[in-house]
C-alpha cells in the first residue's frame, strides 16, 4: 500500500518510541526532508540518532505553537543547562533553523550577565591563558566587567574578602 | 547507564550562541580562552554580530568638558526605569582634548580634534587617526565646517564628508567639499560647479553634525543666492551632492527658534521648534517632494529644549535637553519620561551611536 499520500511520518527516537508527526513538521526538519526525498520506495520509518522522546516532546510543543502564531510563548526555561544544551544538538542535528536559532538565543540570554568562570565551567573550557595575558586582557577590557547586573568574576569575590 | 558528561557544543554552534551576545559580554568573553578571543576579535564576525545585531544596541556617547567625562549610556533603559549603569570607564588621551563629535557609523564615532581627527570605536577601545583635510589645516579656525561621517556599502569604504566656507565671504561665495575616504587613505576635493551652500544661521555657533540616512549625508544649510533653506544630502556612493527642498508648510516660518534633521523609523525627518511647539515632517518618500507630510504636533511643556535623536519601535519619540539629559513623549505627545545623565550644568556632547566589534584595517591602536 502506498503510504506516499499520508499525511503522518513515523519518526523512531534513539530510545525506541515511535511518534507519528505531520508532514509539515517534518518538512521544518531539513536532516528528514533529506532522507524522505532520497528514498526511492515509499519510507516506513525514519530512525532519528541524538534524538530522545523528550526531545520530540518538546519540538511538537513548539511546532504547535507556532502554527498556532503563538512561537514566543515557547519557553525552555524548565531545562537545565545541559539539558537545554542536549536538545540544542538533538535540534542542530534535526537541521531545525528557527528552532535552533530560538534555542541558541535562549542559551546566549542565560550566558549574557555571567562571569568569564561560569562560561568556561559552562562549556567546558580550560583557560589557556598565562596570568599575566589574562590580567592585561582584563585590564584592559576591565568596563565589561563593571556593572550591577554583571556576576562577579570568582577571583575578585575572594580578593574583596 | 554512567552518569552523562556535560553535553559538548561544537564551535561552529558556540559561535551561533555568541552572535546573539551583546557587544559588553563578548568583549567580557574575550578572557574565556585564547580561542574565543580569536573567534571575538576576528573581522569576519564582527561583521556577522554587526548585521545581526543592530536594531537592539543604540546607545549615547556623553562627553562632558570639565572635569571630562566620558559616558556611553544605554539611554532607552535609562529612561524606561533609571536602570541603565552608564559605562564610566571609557577614556581617550588627554591630548584629543578638546574635541567635537562629528558623527557615527556601525560603531565608529568621528572625532575632530585641533591637529588631527579620529575614528573611535568606544565599544573596543579602537582608534585609528586620520589627517585633517588640506582645507582645515590651511584654514583652521577662520572657516565654518559642516561635518559628515558615513558608510559606502558599495565599496566596502568609510568616508568622512566635509563642506567648508570662509562665513567673512559674502560675494562670489563659495563652498568647498572635500571626502576622505578610509580605502584611499587620502582627502580629496571635489571640483564641481560652484557650491553655494552655507551652514544654516542656526547652527552659526553649534554647527549640527550631518546625517546619516540612506546611504547619504544630509545636512540643512541656506542656499546663499537665494537664502533659502534646503538639504543638501551627498551621496556616498554616487560621491554626489543633492538639493531637498524643505515641506511647504515649512517655508515662511519666520518664529522658528531651531530645526534640525533626525531619522524618524524609516524616513528621513524635520523638525521645527516655534514657541515651545515641535512641528515634525516625515519625508515617506525620500527625495520626493510632495511626499512631505507633517505627522507630529506638540507642545514640549516645561522642558528648556528639545532636539529629536531616536523613535522607538512604536513610535514614541526621544531627544536631548539641551546636552544634560533626555525626554520621551509618545505619538499624541505626551511626556513618558525624562532623565538627566550629566551633572555638569552646562551640558555635554552627545552622539548617538550602535554599538559593534567592527576595526578598520591599517594601522591602528588600541586605547
Amino acid at each position: 500500500m502506498a503510504s506516499s499520500s499520508s499525511n503522518l511520518i513515523s519518526l523512531k527516537t534513539s530510545d525506541g518510541t515511535v511518534f507519528k508527526v505531520e508532514r509539515a513538521l517534518a518538512k521544518t526538519m531539513k536532516t528528514v526532508q533529506a532522507i524522505i526525498e532520497e528514498a526511492d520506495a515509499n519510507i516506513y520509518m525514519i530512525p532519528i540518532h541524538n534524538v530522545f522522546s523528550h526531545h520530540m516532546d518538546m519540538i511538537i510543543d513548539y511546532y504547535k505553537l507556532s502554527v498556532a502564531g503563538k512561537s514566543k510563548e515557547f519557553s525552555v526555561e524548565k531545562l537545565d543547562n545541559d539539558e537545554l544544551k542536549d536538545f540544542l544538538l538533538a535540534v542542530h542535528y534535526l537541521n531545525m533553523e528557527d528552532l535552533f536559532e530560538v534555542l541558541t538565543q535562549a542559551v546566549a540570554d542565560r550566558l549574557e550577565k555571567k562571569s568569564v568562570g561560569y562560561v568556561r565551567k559552562y562549556f567546558g573550557i580550560e583557560n589557556d591563558f598565562t596570568p599575566e595575558e589574562y590580567a592585561a586582557i582584563r585590564k584592559k577590557n576591565d568596563w565589561a566587567f563593571k556593572g550591577d547586573d554583571i556576576e562577579p568574576e570568582e577571583d575578585e569575590e575572594k580578593q574583596e574578602e | 547507564m554512567e552518569k552523562k558528561a556535560t553535553p559538548f557544543l561544537p564551535l561552529e554552534m558556540i559561535i551561533q550562541i555568541l552572535l546573539w551576545l551583546p557587544v559588553k559580554s563578548l568583549i567580557r568573553f574575550k578572557s574565556v580562552c585564547k580561542l574565543w578571543f580569536s573567534v571575538i576579535s576576528d573581522p569576519n564576525f564582527a561583521n556577522s554580530h554587526f548585521l545581526l545585531a543592530q536594531t537592539n544596541s543604540t546607545r549615547i556617547v556623553s562627553i562632558s568638558a570639565a572635569p571630562p567625562q566620558i559616558r556611553s549610556i544605554d539611554f532607552e533603559a535609562l529612561l524606561n526605569d533609571g536602570s541603565a549603569s552608564p559605562n564610566p570607564n571609557l577614556w581617550l588621551p588627554q591630548s584629543y582634548f578638546p574635541l567635537q563629535m562629528k558623527g557615527s557609523c556601525r560603531g565608529f564615532i568621528f572625532l575632530h580634534c585641533s591637529s588631527n581627527n579620529y575614528l573611535w570605536n568606544p565599544s573596543t577601545g579602537f582608534h585609528k587617526q586620520i589627517p585633517l583635510s588640506p582645507i582645515d589645516s590651511r584654514f583652521g579656525a577662520y572657516f565654518h565646517y559642516l561635518y559628515g561621517f558615513g558608510y559606502d556599502q558599495s565599496r566596502d569604504d568609510y568616508l568622512v564628508v566635509l563642506l567648508s566656507y570662509d562665513p567673512a565671504v559674502p560675494a562670489h561665495f563659495k563652498s568647498h567639499l572635500e571626502i576622505f575616504s578610509l580605502t584611499d587613505n587620502t582627502w580629496k576635493k571635489i571640483e564641481d560647479t560652484r557650491i553655494p551652500y552655507r551652514g544654516h544661521y542656526y547652527y552659526y555657533y553649534y554647527p549640527k553634525v550631518g546625517l546619516l540616512f540612506n546611504g547619504a549625508i544630509h545636512w540643512l544649510v541656506t542656499h546663499h543666492g537665494s537664502s533659502v533653506t534646503v538639504i543638501v544630502a551627498f551621496d556616498l556612493m554616487e560621491r554626489k551632492l543633492l538639493e531637498i527642498s524643505l515641506p511647504y508648510s515649512f517655508v515662511g516660518h519666520h518664529c522658528v527658534s531651531d530645526i534640525g534633521l533626525w531619522v524618524f523609523g524609516e524616513f528621513l525627518s524635520l523638525w521645527a521648534m516655534t514657541d515651545g511647539i515641535v512641528e515634525i515632517w516625515v519625508m515617506k518618500q525620500f527625495t520626493v517632494h510632495y511626499s512631505w507630510t507633517k505627522t507630529h504636533v506638540f507642545p514640549i511643556g516645561a522642558i528648556p529644549y528639545f532636539s529629536p535623536i531616536y523613535s522607538t519601535k512604536n513610535g514614541d519619540i526621544i531627544g536631548t535637553i539641551d546636552g544634560t539629559g533626555l525626554v520621551k513623549y509618545n505619538g499624541q505627545g505626551q511626556m513618558l519620561g525624562h532623565c538627566s545623565y550629566c551633572d555638569d550644568p552646562r551640558g555635554s556632547q552627545v552622539v548617538m551611536y550602535t554599538e559593534s566589534l567592527l576595526s578598520l584595517p591599517g594601522d591602528h591602536e588600541q586605547v
